[in-house]
Order: structure tokens, then sequence, then C-alpha cells
């Protein structure tokens, strides 16, 4: 097991550098000019323009400038934002609990329904419950994000007036960030009522968020599932006489949850690509629209730091999935 | 002596296809049976209905489906898996894929004993270890958090066997529990079913193709062909005078009876499947004997003594 985890660290490195590389090449092939976008609509005069060029380190080649941004990032210091001149991992690190929350929600959404709904689906095959829960996966999954948020924001929020239209907290409140994320945050504070306002700002995004890894995760359960249903342990366990919820919960499920894992571990990424647009219809202050923001306004030290963060994230969780792959199915971290 | 499995007119159909069909068995207490037959010829099958486990969309009818007294017709399924497991249990043809690669051989083991007799932790990985020694696993302590795939194809077989006997279970089904292994280890494997087997005092069904293997180790023999019990007998006189043209035919292309023949004599054509079931006798297409009569009327399971045989014209004597 620790060979396979240091194997396993090992492999962590070039696929860092070919995002920093990847990231670092893509931001400077945007056309455009951070100098001018600053200087906005007036203009600026040359001499001014090669100084502050100067001053953000732009006037230098290239593969100079990568180099000198590699060293910065493995010396912790992703830079500076050119617009705020904040550094960008405070930035990152204050925006980033609002994406976190978001997206664990919609996780935890996702998973909850489309777990047991897969399950049943590949148990009662051929049944008006399989049938439905493909229609309603496929169609979820189908959606466009955008569309299918403004409908759920149009009918739940404006018609019936259930839940808040955008943002993480009612105006009414005033909550101190401690931890930044509002469900904490909120339900420590002494505001009345201010942990309901923070869940039910919640509520859409996290289902918006979340439908389309609850229709791949459904997807994927049922057929891993009817494809060990099939199989030669699941008589032998019926063999033995245990009841028909044993035989599924315990030996089949464990087997089917094998592919289904890695397929949560790659909606990981799906979610932070869709929190950008989650976040954007939603007035969401995280990182996804941070990054789209600095993409307009060619902040390249934000998107490519915003970018090295979220894709190390990335890689980090598929890590831990393969560890919890090694834990789940024996024959992955022994053999 | 006390009838342990009694099984009269049973029919297993899957779609419309009669994979066992109209099947008599009876199985004596502590006797050890065999069922010959190829490929499609609904031994498992029959098993299978036997246990409970005819997958979907399989429908079971039977006049008498009984085991030790119990009418597993009536019985509901709550009560029926309190006997599976535990007063009949079954092994399998492939021991590496039947065993969950997910858990450890105790576990598995472990998961039977909890189910049907309970008692501690401890108890239970005594019962384990005494369980995998009897099973001829060699220190099987160190072998109790394995797992499948740290396993050869005969120390799985052998873990099935530890699992099936768990609960001391009066019958034991054996569906083919030699065929994926190799020829030494299918003898340790027979050695180690029939010595439990007269240890413990319990039945065996051993379902094979195998002649040799019937030859050794059974007393009764049944053959089946296209989901039917086509003869009952001794296993002494299945070999000196089969009386079913079928076991005749099998019993000629042992290749061990054609020691001198330059060609395996074969039976000619394939067990018929759903779209061809002929009229009459199921063999007739493929018999040497065949008359008209065979090609319309569906010959009786007629029994004679100890033996039976479902034929217009059985075989007396017919040099084999």
């Amino acid at each position: 097991m620790i060979q396979f985890l240091a194997k396993r660290f090992l492999q962590i490195f070039p696929a860092f550098i070919g995002i920093t590389l990847l990231t670092f090449s893509l931001v400077h092939l945007i056309p455009g000019d951070p100098v001018e976008l600053l200087a906005g609509e007036r203009g600026i005069d040359p001499a001014r323009h090669e100084q502050m060029k100067k001053a953000m380190g732009l006037d230098k080649p290239l593969a100079v400038q990568y180099l000198q941004y590699i060293t910065n990032v493995f010396k912790g210091d992703l830079g500076k934002s050119f617009v705020t001149k904040k550094p960008v991992l405070k930035e990152f690190m204050t925006l980033f609990p609002a994406t976190l929350e978001l997206s664990f929600c919609a996780m935890i959404f996702a998973v909850l329904f489309g777990l047991p709904a897969g399950v049943i689906a590949g148990v009662k095959r051929g049944t008006v419950f399989d049938h439905s829960v493909m229609t309603v996966s496929l169609t979820g999954y189908s959606m466009p994000i955008f569309w299918w948020g403004l409908l759920l924001i149009l009918f739940f929020s404006v018609n019936l007036g259930w839940t808040p239209v955008s943002g993480r907290l009612s105006a009414l409140y005033w909550i101190d960030a401690d931890t930044g994320f509002m469900l904490i945050d909120a339900f420590r504070s002494d505001e009345q009522g201010a942990f309901k306002s923070a869940l039910s700002h919640l509520i859409l995004p996290s289902i918006v968020l979340g439908t389309i890894p609850l229709a791949v995760i459904a997807r994927m359960t049922r057929s891993s599932m009817l494809e060990v249903l099939q199989e030669d342990y699941v008589r032998t366990a019926r063999a033995k006489g245990l009841s028909p919820a044993r035989v599924i919960m315990i030996h089949a499920l464990r087997n089917a949850l094998i592919p289904v894992i890695t397929v949560i571990g790659l909606q990981v990424g799906v979610l932070l690509a869709g929190a950008i647009l989650t976040e954007t219809i939603f007035a969401w202050p995280g990182v996804g629209k941070w990054i789209v923001e600095s993409i307009n306004r060619r902040d390249y030290p934000v998107v490519q730091g915003g970018i090295l963060i979220i894709s190390s994230l990335i890689i980090f969780v598929n890590l831990l999935v393969d560890i919890l792959y090694g834990i789940v199915n024996p024959r992955i971290s022994r053999a | 002596m006390t009838k342990l499995v009694e099984i009269k007119k049973l029919s297993v159909d899957f779609d419309g296809f009669k994979a066992v069909d109209d099947v008599d068995l009876t199985v004596d207490a502590g006797k050890v049976v065999g069922i010959v037959g190829e490929s499609g010829s609904g031994k498992s099958v029959t098993q299978l209905a036997l246990m409970g486990l005819i997958p979907y969309p399989g429908i079971i009818e039977a006049e008498r489906l009984m085991f030790n007294g119990n009418d597993l017709l009536k019985m509901q399924d709550k009560r029926r898996r309190q006997i599976t497991g535990k007063d009949v249990s079954m092994i399998f043809q492939e021991p590496m894929t039947s065993l969950n690669p997910c858990f450890t051989v105790e576990y598995q083991i472990s998961e039977a004993l909890k189910i049907h007799e309970g008692g501690t932790r401890q108890q239970r990985r005594d019962r384990v270890i005494e369980l995998l020694s009897q099973v001829g696993i060699p220190v099987p302590e160190d072998r109790l958090k394995s797992f499948p795939h740290q396993l050869s194809g005969g120390m799985c077989q052998r873990v099935m066997i530890a699992m099936a006997i768990a609960c001391n279970p009066s019958l034991l089904v054996a569906d083919e529990p030699t065929t994926a292994l190799d020829v030494t280890i299918q003898a340790q494997i027979l050695e180690l079913l029939v010595d439990l087997q007269k240890k413990n005092n319990m039945a065996l069904i051993l379902i094979t193709h195998d002649m040799a293997v019937i030859a050794e180790t059974v007393e009764d023999v049944v053959v089946m062909y296209a989901g039917q019990v086509v003869e009952k007998n001794s296993a002494q006189n299945i070999f000196t005078s089969p009386s079913h043209p079928y076991t005749h035919a099998l019993l000629n292309a042992l290749p061990e009876r054609n020691v001198q023949a330059r060609r395996l004599p074969t039976i000619p054509g394939i067990v018929p499947g759903k779209y061809n079931r002929p009229k009459g006798c199921l063999f007739h297409p493929r018999c040497s004997f065949v008359q008209e009569i065979c090609k319309k009327e569906i010959p009786a399971y007629t029994r004679k003594d100890k033996m039976a045989v479902r034929c217009h014209f059985p075989l007396v004597n017919y040099p084999s």
C-alpha cells in the first residue's frame, strides 16, 4: 500500500508541470494586452506603457517569464493580480470556500439521489421505475446548465417564491466570514434565521450544479449493478441463504461501486467547470466567476494561478479516489 | 432409508424454453448420486431449482419438490433461505469467480455461519480455521485474511467447499466442481468431497460430464438429456449394461473404450435447443436404434426395480 501510494505521488509531478505549461501558454495566446485593458479607453503614453509592462514582468521573452513563474510557484508564490494588486492565493482563499460549499452540496445531492436510484433501477430492471430513472437522468444530462438554472429560478423563486433568486445570504443578515462556509458561519452566528436563509440560497444552485453528476452516477451505478448481479459470486451469496437485501447491499454493491467511485472522482472536474456557469447565473461569489472575470481583464496571474490551484485540486481528488479504490477493491492495492 | 430429496415432475421454463422437463429425482440421506449429460441437458438448472436459485425469468413448476420432509413449493422465501446454505448447500463450476473478490476468505465463510448459527466472533473464527484445515488448506490461520485473487483455483474450490460444509448440511450439491481445475487438482478435490461426504454422512449430488468421475465416486447415476431424465441406474449397471441408447452412446464415446480405434465414436448432432425441439422422443434424431414410434410418441419414464428409463425400446444386456 505504501509503495502504491509513493508511486502514485510521483506521478503527480509530470501532470503538475504539464498544467502550468499549458495554462501559461494558453493565457498568453489570448490576444489583448493587460496594460491597455487597465488603461481603458483613453489610451496610454507608449513610454508609460513600456514602464508598466516592465513592472508586470511582461517585457522579457516568454520562456524566461515561464521559468520565473514556475520558480515562484514552487516557492509558493502565485504572483499578484494585475488589477487588484493583491496576492492571487489570498484572493483565491477568500473566494474558494463559496465554490467548495456549493460543489460539496451539489455532490451530496448527486450521490444521495443518484446512487440509490441507480441501484434500484439496476435491481428492478425493465420496470417502470427503471425506465423513468433512465429517462429523467438522460434529460438532466442533456439539459444546458444555464437554461436549467433559469427554469428553476423562474419556477421556484419567481412563481412560487419558495427560494431566493441569487446570492449566498439574505441582505437582512450580516455574518462574519470565519470559515468562509456560509452554512457553518451562519449556524455559529447569533443571527436568528440566518442558517435557514443560507440553506435556502444553496438549494437551487446545488440542484443545478448536481444534475449532471447525478445523471452520470445513476446511469453508471445501474449498468455496473446489472453487470455485477450476473456474477457467479452473487449466486454464491444467494446460495448461502443470505437475504436479497444483504446480497445486493453488501455483495453486489461493493463490487458495483468500483467504477462508480472513479466516475464520482471525475465528476469533481465537471463540478468545478459547471460552477463557472452556475455561479454566474446565481451571482454566487465563488472562484468560477472570479476566473471568468479575470480572463476578460487579461489578468494573467489570476487566470494561471486559479486554474493551477483548481487543476491541482482535481489531481488531488483523483489521488484520493485511487486510494479509496484500493480500499474498496483489494485486487488493486495488494496485487 | 429416508428420502432427503424428492422431486416429481419438475419443469423449469425460460421464456418458453423448457430447460428442465418433467424431471423425477430422489436422493436418499447419506448417498452419492451422480448426474451426467451433455452441456445444456438441464443438470445444473435442476439443482438450481432445488436451491431456489433459478435466475430471472425462469419459472418453476413441479408436482412435488420436497427436501427433508419440507415442501419447498409452499414454503415462504424467508423460511426457505434458512434451509438454503444450511441444510443444503452448493459449490460451483468456476471457483475463481464464485468467490467475491472484495471480501476475505474468513469473511465469506463466517458469513454463512453468522446467518445460520450465530455465535461470537471468536467462535466463528475458530470454526473457520477448523473448516479450512478440514478441506486441506495448510496453515489456515495465515489464509484467513487472504482475498480470492491471492489463491489458486484449487484453493478457491477448497474455500468454496469449506463455505458449503460450514453448517454441516445434509446435502451438498457439487456442480461440476472440477471442470475448471487441472487434472491433479481434480483428483484431490474429488477425494476431498467423497471424504467429507463419508465423514459427515451427508448426501452428495455430483454433477459432471466426466464418466471416470462417475465410475470412481458415485453410487447411483442419473443420465439427463435435453432437460429430461433418460435413465437412472446404479453406477455398476450403467457401465456394464446401459438401458437407454443415449447412455450407451455416451459410454461408447469414452476414449478409454476406444484405445484401438483410429477415430473416437461420437454422437452425431447436438442437444436440441428452443427452436428445434423434436416431437416424440427427444433423442430420436440422434439415436441409432430409432423406430417409427419414437418420432411420434414421447416415451414414458418407467421404473423397474431400482432402475428407470425413458425409452420405447430399452436395451437389454446390449454389449457396450
